[in-house]
């Protein structure tokens, strides 16, 4: 994108001051997006800490107490403190999981396509602002604020999770942490930014602009989730190492080699065999050869999210294009009046 | 900053402009030449293609076929030197009058003149206080009327300093005391600054005595370009017995069985018997539009490209690296082509 920036400066004399200006206009256009994103990174945050501060300590003291009266209570977390705790962490895994959503809502509809429709966009492509510069512009301030905010939300999540850890056991890829952690957030929030606007300059008219934003990112969302765990490759082990995977490690397969060498996935024969010399008993009765199992241990995080998070600016970084090539050839942005 | 009369504010050179592949052209085969420091009535019938034509004298659209010079280059290359109010007059809903002329500032870094755009904007308080409908800086925008977002929209096109104000149907929605006053202040800052503009309506008597200029479209292109006056010394309007009108151009001619009245363009003296007088400019335009047929007539030089002058001189420094002064328009439009 700042390549497009530079590329497309084509305004003589005052560039720089040009760039302020619109990116001022763009926020003044925008104040109640604004304000509303500030409200949201505050509360959200006022939550999160409160949850890992003082909601933590007291559900952990009630809990504390409860489990020493009744056992069952260690294993089923209740009362009312718990609960507050729990809807705190729950609510505010929910916005942040669900925050790249809105940005695609707001930017097809507010930011690009309601400007095309009243025609105030058409407003400000004929002061002094090029349409590839104004869609530049809005563009790079709303990432701004977006990139700002998540890091602020994404690593208090993060501690509050870490430290959830004792209250109920959540696993690192599990399905409700594993998308609002990481870099995952940030990825999503300027794709959706990105197909938001592609949508509104696509479709022109807000309403319809706001569905077909949130369809887009649904889509990419829905092919992350289906498709993450290939996007790093898998470790395979045989023998006694299938038998006890590390503890944190996100079993995939798991399966039996013949004496005839034929691989057979997804299956658990001999899995509950005990030690090395039980598993080659089993393994000699059943007629087997071998048992494996594909997993990914828990120092996949990183390139599992880096991995998913290039694939996601990837398709923000299309869409951005498209946005581009669409509106250049659509007005007369460049020196170009044929 | 000279801009008397000799510099080209707009050049049409076979402008076509369809929205669709399938529907028909709404400008077609358009070609005229605009000089700059006029006031231009942009007139014609409702949907002639007047504001295709000034959108992509604005550089909001792109012409399907011919070419559009605006100050002496392309309309993007142009586009700090002219202001456009579209028909519309879209405007931020949720900002407040001042703040929209903050927002002007704002994209208008190197021109802005806000002065000017609080003039226009507030209108010069008289004796008895402000008049009635004043603006309020602090109205938002979505409470004002019609008129007086017209007032907002042409005071950000004041506060550009523009070389050339593109103007669509900027008096519609005015009262008759705002119409008045906004007309001054345009002729104003024509007379002040040798402003070109161009002011379209259907209404031609809103515009008369106003222009100097006329551009009449039809049917997608202009039928009739040239100073008003000049336009109508080279008409008359004949009454008298039917006869044979060979040798003079007819626009229209009605026949009421013995009486002929026409409007010719008259190819030598007119008969005796006939009465001949000056047509008005509605009887004129009107004339034009109930007879497609009727042939163009433009009382200037409309050749496209050819001159040099100093506003394309301008053009060329402002539009920085394509450089070499003095070059024409044509050229200069097809190496920005070549470049893009």
């Amino acid at each position: 994108m700042t390549t497009l920036l530079t590329s497309t400066g084509t305004s003589s004399s005052a560039s720089p001051a040009v760039g302020r200006g619109l990116a001022l206009s763009v926020l003044r256009l925008h104040r109640s997006a604004l304000w509303l994103w500030l409200l949201l990174v505050v509360v959200l945050s006022a939550a999160m800490l409160w949850a890992y501060g003082p909601g933590y300590d007291a559900a952990d003291t009630d809990l504390q107490e409860r489990c020493r009266k009744s056992v069952e209570t260690c294993h089923f977390p209740d009362g009312p403190a718990f609960i507050r705790y729990d809807r705190a962490v729950s609510y505010s895994t929910l916005a942040v999981t669900c925050f790249p959503f809105l940005v695609a809502v707001w930017a097809g509809a507010a930011l690009i396509a309601r400007e095309l429709e009243t025609g105030t966009a058409h407003l400000a492509w004929t002061q002094s602002v090029s349409p590839t510069r104004w869609l530049a512009a809005k563009l790079a301030v709303p990432a701004l604020l977006i990139t700002a905010g998540t890091a602020v939300l994404v690593p208090l999540h993060r501690l509050v999770w870490d430290q959830d850890a004792w209250l109920r056991s959540m696993d690192w890829y599990d399905r409700s942490i594993y998308p609002s952690s990481g870099t995952l957030p940030l990825a999503y929030a300027l794709c959706g930014l990105a197909l938001g606007a592609l949508a509104g300059l696509v479709v022109g008219r807000a309403l319809p602009a706001l569905g077909v934003a949130f369809a887009a990112l649904l889509a990419v969302y829905y092919l992350g989730n289906e498709y993450r765990l290939s996007l790093w490759p898998t470790v395979t082990v045989t023998g006694a190492k299938a038998l006890n995977l590390p503890d944190d490690a996100l079993q995939l397969d798991r399966g039996v080699i013949t004496d005839e060498g034929t691989r057979i996935a997804n299956n658990l024969a001999c899995a509950d065999a005990d030690g090395v010399a039980g598993l080659r008993r089993c393994l000699a009765d059943s007629g087997l050869d071998e048992i494996w199992a594909t997993y990914h241990p828990r120092y996949h995080y990183w390139p599992l999210q880096l991995a998913e998070t290039g694939v996601v600016l990837a398709v923000a970084a299309l869409a951005v294009t498209a946005a581009f090539v669409l509106l250049r050839r659509r007005t007369a942005t460049e020196g170009v009046a044929v | 900053m000279s801009r008397v009369g000799d510099g080209t504010a707009l050049t049409a050179v076979g402008l076509g402009k369809r929205y669709r592949r399938r529907r028909g052209h709404v400008l077609r085969d358009c070609s005229f030449r605009l000089p700059t420091g006029r006031i231009c009535a942009l007139v014609g019938p409702n949907g002639a293609g007047k504001s295709t034509l000034l959108q992509l004298a604005a550089g909001l659209i792109r012409p399907t076929e011919g070419t559009l010079t605006v100050l002496g280059t392309s309309p993007a290359a142009a586009r700090e030197r002219f202001a456009y109010v579209a028909q519309g007059k879209p405007l931020p809903l949720q900002l407040t009058v001042a703040a929209t002329l903050r927002l002007g500032a704002e994209l208008n870094r190197a021109r802005w003149d806000q002065p000017a755009a609080e003039r226009i904007a507030y209108g010069h308080p008289t004796e008895q206080g402000a008049r009635d409908g004043a603006l309020e800086p602090t109205a938002r925008i979505r409470s004002l009327s019609g008129g007086q977002r017209t007032r907002v929209a042409l005071a950000l096109a004041f506060g550009k300093r523009p070389e050339l104000m593109l103007l669509d149907e900027p008096m519609a929605d005015l009262d008759p005391l705002a119409r008045r006053e906004l007309l001054g202040a345009l002729l104003g800052e024509a007379a002040e600054h040798g402003t070109t503009i161009v002011m379209s309506s259907h209404v031609v008597a809103e515009l008369e005595g106003v222009c100097d200029h006329l551009l009449l479209m039809g049917g997608g292109r202009i039928r009739l370009g040239g100073d008003p006056e000049e336009l109508l010394a080279a008409h008359t309007l004949v009454t008298g017995p039917a006869r044979d009108l060979t040798g003079h151009t007819v626009v229209e001619s009605r026949d009421t069985g013995r009486q002929l009245t026409a409007l010719i363009r008259p190819g030598g003296p007119p008969s005796d018997d006939w009465q001949t007088a000056a047509p008005t400019l509605e009887e004129l335009l009107l004339a034009h539009l109930r007879n497609p047929k009727a042939p163009d007539l433009f009382t200037e030089d409309t050749e496209a490209g050819e001159e040099k002058s100093g506003s394309e001189a301008e053009g060329t420094k402002e539009a920085e690296e394509t450089g070499k002064p003095g070059e024409t328009g044509e050229d200069q439009e097809n190496e920005e082509n070549a470049r893009a």
